[in-house]
């Protein structure tokens, strides 16, 4: 992540009652979730695969990963459309499923705090920094860090 | 390493096969100066790449060699075994350091160390034997005149097949002026060869060309007269008409000499012109018409034109539901040229085998030296083309047959005497297009696989029972097994490398399939058939509750239909269910990997053939045969191999393309 002197974009999303931010560098696009075809003996956070106009995009439950409880889907589900690097110039790209997609903000590098240790977060603190604005809390996340798990790096050899 | 270095990298690659190739018909005929010059010329390009592009250890061997057949090249140095060996050995270093990584691990020159010195013995030996000898020299002292030289095989030859004869007629065209035409039958191997040949080599040097090939062919060399007289245009066209038969051998010789009179007035004229050079510039300019473009540019093209297919896929099903005609008419159209594109698109990706069958006959060079067998390589359509990474990765399982062929087929000069067969045996590799397969034949006519043997074995380590009643062709599958090797010792040659569960691993990852045809004392033979894009599959869509599988078409045997219970009888998700009247192992996808509620009525059994034995995947429904493109799933599914990927249907809807062989290994069947 980027540590300039520049104020940064954030995609900002919510899963339950929590606030979330994510830099928009990494975000495609968002889309609304339409057909999941379920892939069969799969962990139960990869939801299946989407038809993304024509490219086939695997799709994760964003709350799921983080070890919080799986997403009920609403109308205000979306699929934020990743572009994930994965090492060796290469990108990966994957749709991942929050219950709201909020907004673009502006953050400045001294707006950002320190995070604490999240207890109750089961990966491995994929959160790098907290914005207070009075008490509303977006914790800003490190989103290559949650997905770009083993499962991503080495898989071009089995898909021919 | 910056681009240029790259690209040098790349084209010097395909220098080595140059070379190689060149190399070896060095080796058939010592005295050819056509490969001797191909040879001088590519390791002059190598050399002056490499040191340009900062690769001086490669350079510096290649400079070394140079110097070698600088020496044969004026006539001072014989083309000897050693020399031939040495250089192959060295180029074979400097492909392998070619393909590491770093620049820095290129340019080892610890690693050439030993070729260099065997390069340096080399010059040391010959200046020792050179000593007191005279420089041999090309004679050239004879008249110009011309000839014609008709050669006829007694033995299989193809024009392509790495047979000496093939390199002989190469190199006496190399002599002078030529015309070859060659007659071949339907299946590429030569009737015969009709060279019309202009030189100042003698007849009895021309003739000496054929000494070592004297008991596989028939050959005659007539002079038809003095002087070139194959400048003469008149003179050519009688040349094609008696090639096509359409004159006598006495018109012919009327013509020569009639061209052979006005030869001479107009040379009274004019003094000579070289036509040498001419034919040399138009050997060149062949080539011409070949750009390279970057793997990477076509397949985004390709990408681009999958996406175009499904995108034009919806259309056909939007403009039938809006029943409006005018858009029918344009999807139609549009449907028609997608398919061209398609087509055309798909054969841009594609190259001739021809790469590989280099790497073949080097292969076949070495394999055969080393087990003091006689072997003869003959390939059959090598201009056959195929996509350039399932070339590649068919590299390694075609080298396993061939080194099967080499070391288990193929009987030593003696005992293939004894046995009635010519001291020489012949591996043949033949190449062909069916629809949209590429077929690949691999055939030797060694001593073929040993059945009882066979069985013998499977029966020993439990892959089958003993009173099995198993057809030839059911037994002859059991060599795919994994852990079933019927080589009584593992030799050097068989023991390394992958097994024949590996190769036929490999053909099914390419969605190919493999079968093999054998015969005790006749050879044996390997078919393999391969799609011919890697993308675009053909397969059966069927489906399981709400979801859709694709089943590839290679893969299936064939389908049957049976009431739904027979699957429930035990409780347990794979068992033998009487299919056909017969017991098979069947997998449900249904009780596998869904779990919904009203199972259907019927199930659809599809039989595929898995490691030789045939099992069943049991479906809901079969929906019909489609040919599709197959989208990889991405990086998240790795552990799911038993789906090699995803396609999207006309309605936009995704389905899950399966790989029974992985499907049945998945779930320990």
């Amino acid at each position: 992540m980027k540590r300039e002197n520049e104020s940064q974009a954030y995609l900002t999303f919510a899963l339950g009652a929590e606030k979330f931010a994510i830099t928009v560098e990494s975000v495609q696009e968002i889309v609304e979730l339409d057909q999941v075809t379920k892939v069969p003996n799969a962990p139960e956070y990869m939801l299946g695969i989407i038809n993304l106009r024509g490219k086939v995009l695997p799709l994760l439950d964003t709350r799921l990963k983080l070890g919080l409880p799986k997403t009920e889907i609403t109308k205000k589900s979306r699929i934020m459309v990743l572009d994930i690097e994965a090492g060796d110039d290469k990108n990966v790209q994957i749709g991942a499923l929050v219950d709201v997609a909020k907004e673009v903000i502006q953050l400045q590098p001294e707006e950002i705090q320190e995070a604490p240790d999240f207890e109750n977060y089961k990966t491995q603190a994929p959160i790098t920094g907290l914005v207070n604005n009075q008490g509303d809390i977006t914790m800003i996340m490190d989103i290559a860090r949650i997905f770009n798990t083993s499962e991503i790096l080495h898989l071009e050899q089995s898909v021919i | 390493m910056d681009n240029n270095q790259k690209r040098f990298i790349a084209d010097a690659l395909d220098l080595l096969n140059d070379l190689d190739e060149g190399l070896m018909q060095l080796e058939t005929n010592p005295k050819a100066s056509a490969p001797l010059e191909q040879v001088f010329r590519t390791m002059h390009t190598i050399k002056g790449g490499a040191n340009m592009f900062g690769f001086a250890p490669i350079g510096e061997m290649a400079h070394q060699l140079e110097a070698l057949f600088d020496l044969v090249r004026q006539g001072k140095m014989q083309v000897t075994d050693a020399l031939i060996s040495v250089t192959l050995q060295a180029f074979d270093k400097v492909r392998d350091l070619l393909k590491e990584k770093e620049e820095s691990k290129i340019n080892n020159a610890a690693a050439l160390k030993d070729h260099l010195n065997a390069a340096a013995e080399l010059v040391v030996q010959h200046a020792q034997a050179d000593a007191g000898m005279e420089a041999v020299g090309t004679t050239r002292k004879d008249e110009l005149a011309t000839y014609f030289i008709r050669v006829t095989p007694t033995v299989p030859v193809t024009g392509d097949g790495n047979h000496q004869l093939v390199f002989i007629m190469l190199d006496l065209e190399a002599l002078g002026t030529a015309h070859t035409r060659a007659f071949q039958k339907e299946n590429n191997e030569i009737l015969h060869w009709h060279q019309f040949l202009a030189t100042t080599t003698s007849p009895a040097e021309i003739e000496s060309f054929f000494l070592f090939v004297d008991h596989e062919c028939k050959y005659e060399v007539t002079r038809l007269s003095p002087g070139n007289i194959l400048e003469d245009e008149a003179f050519l066209q009688c040349t094609t008409a008696f090639n096509e038969n359409r004159i006598s051998w006495q018109e012919l010789m009327d013509a020569a000499g009639a061209s052979a009179e006005k030869l001479k007035a107009r040379e009274t004229e004019e003094l000579g012109i070289d036509d040498q050079n001419a034919s040399v510039a138009k050997k060149k300019s062949v080539n011409d018409a070949i750009i390279k473009v970057s793997k990477r540019k076509i397949d985004d093209l390709l990408n681009w034109i999958s996406e175009l297919i499904i995108l034009q896929a919806q259309l056909v099903n939007v403009s039938e539901a809006s029943n409006n005609v005018a858009l029918n008419g344009v999807s139609e159209q549009l449907e028609m040229i997608t398919n061209r594109l398609r087509d055309t698109s798909l054969e841009i990706g594609l190259v001739p085998i021809e790469t590989l069958v280099t790497k073949f006959k080097r292969l076949v060079r070495d394999l055969s030296k080393s087990l003091n067998k006689k072997v003869n390589f003959l390939s059959e359509g090598a201009d056959t083309e195929m996509d350039k990474d399932v070339i590649e990765m068919m590299a390694e399982p075609m080298i396993h047959l061939i080194r099967n062929a080499i070391d288990h087929g193929i009987g030593l000069p003696g005992e293939r005497k004894a046995s009635g067969k010519s001291e020489y045996g012949t591996v043949k590799l033949k190449a062909f297009n069916s629809s949209t397969y590429v077929n690949i034949i691999i055939s030797d006519d060694g001593k073929g696989i040993d059945k009882d043997a066979v069985l013998r074995k499977a029966i020993e380590k439990g892959l089958t029972s003993a009173d099995a009643q198993l057809t030839d062709e059911e037994i002859l599958n059991l060599i795919f097994h994994p852990g079933l090797s019927t080589a009584a010792k593992v030799s050097d040659v068989s023991g390394r490398g992958v097994g024949m569960d590996a190769v036929k691993q490999k053909i099914y990852e390419l969605r190919g399939s493999i079968s093999i045809k054998s015969e005790k004392g006749k050879g044996t033979s390997f078919h393999i058939k391969l799609p011919l894009s890697r993308s675009i599959i053909e397969g059966m869509l069927v489906s399981v509750a709400e979801t859709r599988y694709v089943v590839p078409l290679n893969a299936i045997e064939r389908i049957d239909r049976i009431p739904y219970e027979a699957l429930d009888r035990q409780d347990k998700v794979n068992k033998t269910v009487v299919v056909n009247e017969q017991p098979l192992p069947v997998l449900s996808i249904r009780k596998q990997f869904h779990h919904e509620e009203n199972p259907p009525k019927t199930t659809d059994i599809i039989s595929v053939l898995v490691n030789g034995m045939r099992k069943g995947i049991a479906v809901d429904r079969i929906e019909g045969k489609m040919q599709t493109v197959l989208k990889p799933l991405g990086d998240a599914y790795q552990k799911q191999d038993f789906i090699s990927g995803s396609t999207i249907l006309g309605n936009g809807k995704l389905a899950l393309v399966l790989d029974p062989s992985r499907l049945f290994s998945f779930n320990h069947m």
